[in-house]
């Protein structure tokens, strides 16, 4: 097929195009109606993290927050202040509303998110499956440096990751930070040795059972809570290690799943794989 | 003006990205091109989702000994939702990137190009 149309009329088409599209989107953003005030971000959700019921309800009747007739979620319970390393017992003690958000009340919304993943990363390897060539591209051999020093750094990366998803509950992080980082650690390990390749097996072995840990913990708050994927541990004191409940546990399987998946693209990516079907 | 800064800056910026990912996917021909187009794109609903929730005085939605999320009984943490969408939303662009770009080495292993009219060609 010849193109007719000339290469600077279409430019000029995407240009406008990407114009009305603009123009409409901050048009119909300023026109949305808004309320306390005239600030733009002034108007987010705050019914979630307003836990203060009865402020909350006076804000409402003085129209300061909300609109003059929403009404609050919960008026029943009581106002406690909740102070670091001293409130216990709370719906929810995580320390880090996000990680209550992704993985408690959303927690479901987590599992889909994890089932995307995997289905992707089924994708790619399915996509690139073949036989190991022989010999690799890339001629030079990295230097012994090269060789031990990202020996060491993946001990370091590897401990980091750690951290990250065990402390998901308290500072910013979680599962799928933590097990990217411990993939870029396994990156590096390919960058160190020419014909490196992870244990495949324990790979394949680390993302199942994982990926199973979650259903697992799901279906225990499903029979002790009647809810799937329920917080049916003890919430403990807000900042503490040991607190929130199961986040820790979903947060540990989430991270291995993740880092075992992405150690796979990487693995699959990097990896010169001969053309077995057409 | 720096009210407006404060306030419009990272919407104005979050949409710019937008317009330039639209860019990119509507006039490029390569396909990995198309594919950063739609990265740039991603990045740009990121942004925008997460400075819906953002606030001028704000501080991060995590409890610490130091900092208060409400004060005066006024909430001054950023809106943690948004932000729990968007780190769902990344992880999902990162999957769907690296399936795509599968997809790319494997048109280019039948067709020896990337050009998308080249392969039209090609299979007409």
């Amino acid at each position: 097929m010849k193109n007719e149309t000339p290469e600077l009329f279409k430019k000029i088409f995407a240009l406008s195009v990407i114009a009305v599209l603009i123009v409409g989107f901050f048009l119909a953003f300023t026109e949305m109606p808004k309320g306390w005030g005239v600030n733009v971000n002034g108007r987010v959700s705050r019914l979630y993290v307003l836990k203060n019921v009865r402020t909350a309800t006076k804000s409402l009747d003085s129209g300061k927050f909300f609109a003059k007739g929403v009404k609050p979620l919960r008026t029943d319970v009581a106002y406690t202040p909740i102070e670091f390393k001293k409130t216990a017992n709370l719906e929810d003690g995580a320390a880090n509303v996000v990680t209550s958000i992704v993985v408690d009340y959303r927690g479901f919304d987590t599992l889909g998110e994890v089932t995307v993943l995997f289905l992707a990363v089924s994708g790619v390897m399915m996509l690139l499956f073949g036989k190991r060539k022989k010999e690799r591209k890339k001629k030079t051999e990295p230097s012994l440096i090269m060789y031990v020093g990202t020996r060491i750094a993946f001990s370091v990366i590897l401990l980091f990751g750690i951290y990250i998803f065990v402390h998901g509950h308290l500072t910013p992080g979680g599962g799928f930070p933590g097990g990217a980082v411990i993939a870029s650690g396994i990156l590096g390990l390919f960058l160190g040795r020419r014909g490196y390749s992870p244990n495949h097996m324990g790979l394949k072995a680390f993302e199942s059972l994982s990926g199973i840990a979650f259903v697992i913990i799901g279906l225990i708050g499903f029979f002790s809570v009647h809810s799937f994927l329920a917080n049916f541990l003890p919430t403990g004191i807000i900042g503490d290690l040991y607190s929130a409940g199961f986040i820790a546990l979903i947060y540990i399987a989430v991270g291995m799943k993740v880092g075992s998946e992405l150690a796979a693209v990487v693995d699959t990516m990097i990896t010169d794989t001969e053309e077995e079907w057409s | 003006m720096q009210e407006f800064l404060q306030n419009w800056i990272y919407l104005i910026a979050s949409v710019s990205l937008i317009g330039v990912g639209l860019y990119i996917v509507l006039t490029k021909e390569n396909i990995f091109k198309i594919i950063v187009g739609l990265n740039i794109i991603e990045s740009g609903t990121n942004l925008f989702m997460v400075a819906i929730g953002w606030h001028p005085n704000a501080v991060m939605p995590i409890y610490t000994a130091t900092d208060h999320l409400v004060a005066n009984g006024k909430v001054i943490a950023a809106d943690p939702l948004p932000q729990s969408l968007v780190l769902t939303a990344i992880v999902i662009g990162l999957g769907t990137t690296a399936l795509a770009l599968t997809i790319g080495i494997k048109i280019f292993e039948k067709y020896g190009t990337l050009d998308v009219r080249k392969i039209k060609e090609a299979e007409e």
